[in-house]
């Protein structure tokens, strides 16, 4: 099939347009992904909890305790990657469960600090996650 | 590995299916045909299987029984469709050197696509916020394969979560992960994979029927190039599904496929909430410019329907949606005019901001308005349905904004840019099927025909 010029142009530089776009993009996301990679720590969460997993059932219901500021941008981030790594375990923000996720960002001394909150230290494995029982 | 061969099951099954149980086998050319079998069949096998899934697991609390009923609709449909390969097919038509250009820029720009995904999949394999935080996280519960599932619903999870949204999507990474035993983020990445591939496949194959294979690759190219596109997919949204089965819907309705049209519809309303405000104006659309279609395509829209409808009414009924929580103050939000001057200039401005560089998406659809000219008047019942859809659309996102009670400001900025997306590849058909198509030009004696033609338009 052949097309006036007026058309086949048009044509052309509508694709011409597409590919520049796609390259384009291609540059900008790259870069992006290389100066952003993994921004919400998500495969760091899954090495930090991943004991947590093999030491809490599937069906438990979990507490959460944790030292960042309640509903800061962090606290929600770091809560919602602790969900997703420890499902199907629910996790709520409470103390009111039998077994306490404690997911901190600075050292301190967990035991007494469950201690304060009727909470006894279970296992603390370290980088911040701690496993608390609730004392009955 | 393995959730990734449950991905092709899901993909071959939908294939087959719509090969041999949907006349789309009908359709020519035949390279348009397989796209639109290819993209259309990957997307309904996703929807499909997702179903089978959800009620055989976390409803009827037998999940093996999904896999079973699955490989007996694909033995079937394989059976159907070697059956049906041995009738004679008509010699394909010889390709114009437009036309071969077009789909190597094609090829060019999904391997650009790729090679931009697979820097994402590297070093972002878990996707976005809400892949983890929303999507992904419920498939985890519903993957359990146990009682554990209903915790995908469960008002325990918190707002954030959105333990209310449908459920299509995540059944469909929970069916893959469930069936391989594994929680590989390699499902997640490569379903929003398949729904890229689709979405371009069923347009090009669409608008190639509708308009001839030049609009038809065209159609692909600008919608593969997106740059918010290529950005939402490793992302791992539900937002490039929907897209994918509202644009799939809408192209199988002008195409004259009303009940594969309403399941595709349906398919939106089960992948995310804007996608019941696409089904219900998308029925309307049709019952105003296609009254003869409206009941089957409510037939095929039917059965997912019901699953969406029992979901939200008896399973998720604790959790309280965006609307419903935005009901109380919604007249005086509704007649602030502040609100409707900051969601027109957030509408706008992210429209603006779709670009990349000094690359918009507009531009292509202009260099072809330019060169093709418009022609509303030969097609004006299939225009009017795309526009009157997208119309119905754009302003039911607008009005959601306008009575929101969550921080506007912060609605805005989380969600504009991926409504804009989904509403992307609608505006991309209504473009396209306002302009003139290239055969028109192509069976003219000279270049001066179509000057000849508005000139004799004018006369009259």
């Amino acid at each position: 099939m052949r097309y006036p010029a007026r058309i086949t142009a048009g044509l052309l530089i509508a694709a011409l347009l597409c590919v520049w776009g796609a390259f384009q993009s291609y540059a900008f996301e790259s870069e992006y992904q290389r100066q952003n990679p993994d921004p919400f720590q998500i495969s760091a969460a899954f090495r930090r909890l991943d004991p947590v997993r093999a030491a809490v059932p599937d069906r438990a219901d979990m507490g959460y305790l944790t030292d960042v500021e309640p509903g800061s941008g962090m606290e929600t981030a770091m809560f919602l990657a602790a969900q997703y790594v420890l499902a199907p375990r629910l996790l709520e923000r409470n103390l009111e469960h039998a077994w306490i996720l404690g997911n901190f960002t600075r050292p301190a001394d967990f035991a007494a600090l469950g201690k304060s909150k009727s909470l006894s230290l279970e296992r603390d494995f370290g980088a911040g996650v701690v496993l608390f029982r609730r004392e009955k | 590995m393995g959730g990734l061969i449950w991905i092709i099951s899901a993909v071959v099954t939908g294939c087959l299916s719509i090969y041999c149980w949907t006349d789309l086998r009908a359709v020519n050319p035949k390279w348009a045909r397989l796209l639109l079998i290819a993209g259309a069949g990957a997307a309904a096998g996703i929807g499909l299987t997702s179903c089978i899934f959800f009620l055989a697991g976390p409803l009827l609390k037998i999940p093996a029984a999904a896999p079973v009923l699955e490989l007996a609709i694909l033995a079937w449909a394989g059976y159907q469709s070697l059956r049906l390969r041995s009738q004679p097919e008509p010699s394909p038509q010889a390709r114009s050197h437009l036309s071969l250009l077009l789909i190597a820029g094609l090829v060019v720009i999904v391997g650009v696509g790729i090679a931009a995904f697979s820097t994402a999949w590297d070093l972002n394999p878990q996707g976005n916020w809400d892949a983890w935080a929303i999507w992904n996280l419920r498939a985890r519960f519903l993957a359990s394969g146990s009682e554990l599932a209903a915790r995908a619903w469960s008002p325990a999870l918190g707002a954030s979560t959105h333990a209310e949204y449908p459920l299509l999507l995540s059944s469909f990474v929970a069916r893959c992960w469930y069936l391989s035993q594994s929680s590989s983020s390699a499902v997640p990445a490569a379903t929003a994979f398949v729904f890229f591939l689709s979405l371009i496949a069923v347009v090009t194959g669409g608008v190639t029927v509708l308009r001839g294979p030049a609009l038809g690759l065209l159609a692909g190219l600008a919608l593969a190039a997106t740059p918010s596109l290529l950005r939402e997919v490793p992302a791992q949204y539900a937002d490039v599904p929907l897209a994918c089965y509202m644009a799939a819907a809408l192209i199988l309705v002008l195409i004259d496929r009303p009940l594969l049209a309403g399941i595709f519809a349906a398919f939106a309303a089960w992948t995310k909430d804007e996608g019941v405000l696409f089904l219900v104006v998308f029925l309307a659309a049709i019952a105003i410019v296609r009254r003869n279609a409206l009941r089957t395509a409510v037939a095929g829209a039917l059965p997912v329907l019901l699953l969406n409808a029992g979901f939200k009414l008896f399973l998720a009924r604790g959790n309280s949606s965006l609307l419903s929580a935005s009901l109380p103050g919604a007249v005086h939000r509704i007649f602030d005019p502040s609100r409707f001057a900051t969601v027109l200039s957030a509408f706008g401005r992210e429209f603006v901001h779709m670009s990349i560089g000094w690359y918009h998406p507009i531009l292509p659809l202009i260099v072809l308005a330019v060169a093709l000219g418009p022609d509303w008047n030969k097609h004006r019942r299939e225009i009017f349905l795309c526009a009157a859809v997208f119309l119905g659309l754009l302003l039911g996102d607008f009005g959601v904004y306008l009575v929101t009670s969550n921080d506007l400001a912060w609605q805005l900025q989380t969600s504009l840019n991926r409504i804009l997306l989904q509403l992307w590849p609608l505006l991309v058909l209504v473009v396209l099927l306002c302009l003139r198509t290239t055969v028109e030009f192509a069976a003219a004696p000279s270049p001066a025909a179509p000057r000849a033609r508005k000139a004799t338009k004018k006369k009259r």
